[in-house]
């Protein structure tokens, strides 16, 4: 009687084991498919975050096609809308072809990377890839990063830049020199930031130095506008045609650049978000440091001028000047050293101007020199903060290693790029198209038929 | 025209059309090249035309 109530009750408590092993298989199952279904939301939460980035992006090229067109003069605007959009148009492919792959090749200065392979343009992950949800979109980001840089020489060379000396620019500034840079120093190992602690998180240097002193090295050989200059060397003032245009492009290029800004930021899968280097960093940080310094860029550059266009353009420095350290400012700090840049830009402008360099739009001020203080800006005032993988901190020196390199980078290959294109006879326009101008001379339609007149030739 | 590199989604990974053919991948890549270079002396030509007509048409 014992020993058959000893048998039942082993034979229940096998039972019960055999339900819970059975219970316990069941849990390790649904938990396997819920971190699996986890994980693949975080993976298209990503690829969200990156897609709208981009469109807000493109809000920027949109910024810089309403700017462009403002500040040229009704017989010009059609054509600097279309050289606006072609910028666009040659560097989306040519960064497929090879932008991508000099980004992954060269981190460590000139010798191309292992991981070089899998920006080829035929590589397996440069296409729909079940297996691969980052790739695409990042790479979609990088291109409308390279259509920005392009965007900055656009405008400073308006009014009498041949379109096809134009695009080989475009190409070579948005597909080659800029990203070249990244690879450098916005990037996990670039030699910038292993060997110097390089620190540049909004991109103030690979994407604005670089394209403002590249824009320099163009209008050396560009040459003026006819009429910008007397000949005891005093500017004239071009107006542009239509200056609300101007300002609402501006204030489009503002807006694009959250998306800029957001494309900066690293989204992790199931962990806290980082910086392009690596290190924990916060949305939040960004959300504080970019209002903070684009609200200082614009009363900055009231203060000192008084003048919308350089109000949005001062803006735009703020932000810039904040850039670099965007993910460790104190709010206040972001905002002193934005009003600070762009209180200096038209200043900066003014010199250039003075040298007798004709660019259009202040570009190399806004962006040559906003992307330059940024990037010294944070060895000032951010010096200290730690890398990864010991890696050197941020120091001053490594900031101004940094700085130097870019605007080397930068001012050097537009000059010399310039230079053999006027050499081939392809960078000015002929000046009697510069003075008909140059809707008249090659585009099919008029900007105002009913309304707006162009000023007679000068 | 039968481009697809996979005859099921199972396992799929590179799943763009012509993904397993390396002679077609490559041709249509050379093919593009061409077309934006060719694009760009295309409208250089165009260009110098205007140019000279404004030239020629004494502006």
């Amino acid at each position: 009687m014992v020993g058959s109530s000893f048998e039942t009750a082993c034979g229940v408590f096998d039972g019960e084991r055999w339900d819970m092993e059975q219970q316990l298989a069941d849990l390790a199952a649904k938990l396997a498919a819920l971190e699996k279904s986890t994980s693949m939301a975080g993976t298209i939460n990503s690829e969200v975050f990156y897609w709208w980035c981009i469109a807000l992006m493109i809000v920027i090229h949109a910024g810089f096609l309403a700017y462009e067109m403002g500040a040229s003069r009704a017989k010009n605007v059609l054509a600097s809308g279309i050289k606006n959009i072609l910028a666009f148009a040659f560097i989306v492919p040519t960064f497929f072809y090879f932008g991508w792959w000099i980004y992954l090749a060269f981190p460590d200065g000139l010798t191309v990377s292992d991981a070089a392979a899998d920006g080829l343009p035929w590589a397996a992950k440069m296409g729909p890839n079940l297996a691969d949800n980052a790739t695409g979109i990042f790479w979609g980001a990088f291109a409308l990063f390279a259509a920005t840089t392009a965007s900055i020489m656009s405008g400073a060379v308006i009014e009498r830049i041949q379109m096809t000396g134009f695009i080989i620019l475009a190409i070579f500034l948005g597909s080659v020199v800029w990203i070249l840079g990244a690879s450098w120093g916005w990037h996990p190992t670039g030699w910038l930031t292993a060997q110097f602690g390089f620190h540049d998180v909004g991109a103030a240097g690979c994407v604005h130095l670089i394209a403002g002193t590249f824009a320099l090295g163009v209008l050396l050989n560009l040459g003026p506008r006819i009429g910008k200059f007397n000949p005891d060397g005093t500017a004239n003032d071009i107006g542009g045609h239509n200056m609300p245009m101007t300002v609402i492009g501006l204030m489009l290029i503002i807006v694009g650049f959250f998306g800029f800004l957001g494309g900066c930021i690293i989204y992790v899968n199931g962990g806290q978000w980082t910086n392009i280097y690596g290190q924990p960093a916060t949305l939040s940080a960004f959300s504080f440091n970019t209002l903070m310094g684009f609200c200082g860029g614009l009363i900055g550059a009231w203060v000192k001028t008084r003048d919308p266009f350089w109000m949005m353009s001062g803006g735009l420095v703020g932000i810039i000047s904040a850039a670099s350290g965007l993910d460790v400012w104190y709010p206040p700090l972001a905002f002193l050293v934005g009003f600070f840049g762009a209180f200096t830009a038209p200043i900066v402008a003014k010199l250039i101007e003075k040298a007798g360099i004709d660019d259009a739009v202040a570009a190399v001020a806004v962006h040559g020199y906003g992307g330059l203080w940024g990037v010294v800006a944070c060895g000032l005032f951010a010096a200290g903060y730690p890398n990864m993988n010991d890696m050197p901190p941020v120091s001053l020196t490594g900031q101004l290693v940094g700085a130097g390199v870019f605007a080397a980078l930068g001012f050097l290959s537009g000059y010399v790029l310039s230079l053999a294109l006027r050499i081939f006879g392809l960078l000015r326009v002929p000046a009697n198209s510069e003075i008909l101008g140059l809707d008249k001379t090659k585009v099919p339609l008029s900007a105002y038929p009913e309304g707006l007149k162009a000023l007679p030739a000068e | 025209m039968l481009t697809s590199p996979i005859s099921k989604w199972d396992d799929a990974a590179a799943y763009f059309t012509f993904a397993d053919n390396p002679t077609m991948i490559m041709g249509i890549l050379a093919l593009s090249a061409v077309v934006v270079a060719a694009s760009i002396i295309f409208g250089s030509f165009h260009e110098k035309e205007c140019y000279m007509k404004v030239t020629k048409n004494g502006h």
